[in-house]
């Protein structure tokens, strides 16, 4: 019943206020446009490093003079890790096909028919279910008598570590951003209908003293302040799009055997996703905004 | 959000017929007093409709606006507030609209004691009272017809029943084919007589009005005054603060004196105590 007029009142102001409207607009624009620029490049970063972190495995090297029992009873103990949820899996590399995969990755595989005998141990290949399990896995079966002497167990550690950390780093700096991120965007947007309400201190104080209630005049505000969210918010979806499939989709393609090649399954949030969620903060700032600002002025 | 019940259009006008000048319209009568409207804050009941108890009223903490005034305006009234520039008539009116508050004392508009009125209730008094203002507070960038409109969209009323409201109290302050003008676009007197026509399309319980005549012709000011003595006639209380010396005569009203924010008389008659008088207090 009312909100038609409240709309009608909202588009009022904002035309009798254009200039004080394109502004609110243009900076929900810009917030709204590093909002969505950052929001898929961090998530695509955080895949990336947790990708990296599924693949930190540990390969557990067999002594080539460990009995059958010896061997068995160490897969019994890879087993209860499994059971237990610290791994997620190994795979029993023999000697034969260590040989083989060796041969594969050779540019000439000759030089290996001199050799008198397979000088490759085989291995228990296992895959950490985090890589922060890696360090347990180890201290789980670091003195089992069936490890190789020579190799014992091997894992890149600093790497994993390093990782580890780079994957908290991103976590948090990311969380602090967008959280920094959305404060200047309710502020300058509230910053920017401020300047639309001082111009109508006047009006409002006008409008109090013929009997409005302060939920009749804030509710044109409050349209007035969701209209320009949503319209930057749009302008910088197209935007982003727009760079999405000039930039971003022909570079993923032209990288595309690289990142097969290093079997890279990052990924990150869906187009139509990302533009219901920016849509969603444009219109959220433009609300907030207005409805944080006007309180002041209604106080007469 | 209150909404007004009734649904007749919020100002009625019966043509009489054999004249069609402004002042063949008659104000229908506002509701009776036992219909209250939803929202309504007046208490029912027979005691006076504005009170004043021992007001004072002191702009910046020293400066008296108002200096120790204590009177009684029952329903029915029509009241002129006179006095010289700056004795507190506006002071007075703005603090029966909650515009300001006492410095210290009361005052009390039908039975509700405004300093006790919570700042949520404050619109609705207002409604209850209509008031126009000595600089007009119109909104700028909204024609004639909008400004007039505002004020009842306020209160709630349907499109349909601002459409049929908004031309005739218009044409009743004699606007007609300037509906359309904003403020700027009009004079004075005209600006002026927007203000009193949205001041009036509520069908306030009391009318207040600052200077309604500072800025008319003494043609207009007549028309206005004759206006003002119509809606009282339906049974509104009025409240005119004026200068104008002419028309207080003419119309032999009760007259409240301001002076240095002090009442300084009370009673009916002209403007001055007696014909011969000049005004001057010793
Ligand atoms: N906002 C204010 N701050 C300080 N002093 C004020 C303020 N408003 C009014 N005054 C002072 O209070 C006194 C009463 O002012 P008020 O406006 O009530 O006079 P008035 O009778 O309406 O005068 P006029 O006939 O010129 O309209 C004056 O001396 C004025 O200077
Ligand atoms: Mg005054």
């Amino acid at each position: 019943m009312r909100i038609g007029m409240f709309f009608r009142e909202a588009l009022r102001s904002i035309r009798a206020n254009a200039a004080i409207s394109v502004a609110a607009t243009v900076t929900a624009l810009i917030a709204v446009f590093i909002l969505g620029a950052f929001i898929p490049s961090f998530m695509y970063v955080r895949s990336a490093v947790d990708a990296q972190k599924a693949k930190v495995d540990v390969d557990v090297y067999i002594s080539d003079n460990a009995s059958i029992a010896q061997v068995n009873e160490l897969k019994g103990r890879l087993d209860t890790l499994k059971t237990d949820g610290t791994i997620s899996g190994f795979t029993y590399v023999s000697k034969d096909d260590a040989l083989k995969i060796m041969r594969d990755r050779l540019r000439d595989p000759s030089v290996l028919d001199q050799l008198p005998s397979n000088p490759l141990p085989a291995k228990f290949n296992v895959q950490p279910a985090e890589a922060e399990n890696a360090n347990a896995v180890v201290a789980a079966i670091k003195d089992d008598p069936a490890l190789d002497p020579t190799e014992g167990i091997v894992y890149p550690q600093t790497t994993a570590d390093r990782l580890l950390t780079a994957a908290k780093f991103v976590q948090w700096a990311g969380f602090a951003l967008i959280g920094i991120l959305l404060v200047a965007a309710i502020l300058l947007i509230g910053n920017t209908i401020r300047l639309s309400i001082f111009a109508r201190r006047r009006e409002v104080e006008v409008m109090r003293l013929v009997g409005a209630t302060n939920w009749f005049i804030r509710w044109p505000f409050m349209i007035e302040g969701v209209i320009c969210g949503l319209a930057g918010a749009v302008v910088a979806v197209a935007m982003l799009w727009g760079i999405k499939v000039g930039v971003v989709d022909a570079w993923a393609s032209g990288a595309d055997t690289a990142l097969t090649k290093t079997g890279s399954t990052a990924t990150t949030i869906g187009f139509p996703l990302l533009t219901l969620v920016l849509v969603g903060a444009g219109a959220v700032l433009g609300a907030v905004g207005s409805g944080i600002t006007l309180r002041r002025f209604l106080r007469i | 959000m209150a909404r007004i019940e009734q649904e007749k259009p919020a100002f009625t006008l019966v043509e009489v017929p054999e004249d069609h000048s402004m002042d063949a319209m008659v104000l229908a009568p506002p509701p009776q007093p036992a219909r209250r409207r939803k929202g309504d804050i007046f208490r029912p009941g027979n005691g006076p409709l504005v009170q004043f108890q021992g007001v004072i009223k002191k702009y910046d903490g020293e400066h008296r606006g108002l200096d120790g005034v204590s009177v009684n305006i029952n329903t029915g009234e029509f009241v002129f507030l006179v006095g010289p520039s700056g004795s507190g008539k506006s002071t007075f009116i703005r603090l029966c609209i909650r515009e300001l508050r006492p410095t210290s004392g009361s005052v009390i508009i039908g039975g509700r004691d405004l300093g006790e009125l919570r700042r949520s209730k404050v619109p609705y008094l207002r409604r209850a009272i209509g008031c126009v203002f000595q600089d007009f507070r119109l909104l700028p960038d909204r024609t004639a017809a909008e400004n007039v409109a505002y004020a009842l969209q306020v209160t709630g009323h349907s499109r349909q029943e601002v459409r049929r409201s908004v031309p005739a109290i218009l044409s009743l302050v004699g606007l007609e084919g300037k509906e359309d003008r904003l403020p700027r676009e009009m004079s004075g007197g005209e600006q002026q007589r927007v203000s009193i026509a949205r001041a009036l399309v509520n069908q306030p319980r009391l009318l207040i009005a600052d200077e309604p005549t500072g800025n008319l012709d003494p043609e207009t000011s007549l028309g206005i005054m004759d206006l003002l003595l119509r809606i009282n006639r339906t049974g509104t209380t009025v409240l005119v603060a004026t200068h104008d010396q002419h028309t207080v005569d003419r119309m032999q009203m009760r007259v409240i004196r301001l002076d240095q924010g002090r009442i300084v008389r009370d009673a009916e008659g002209g403007y001055h105590e007696d014909p011969g008088d000049t005004g001057e207090i010793a």
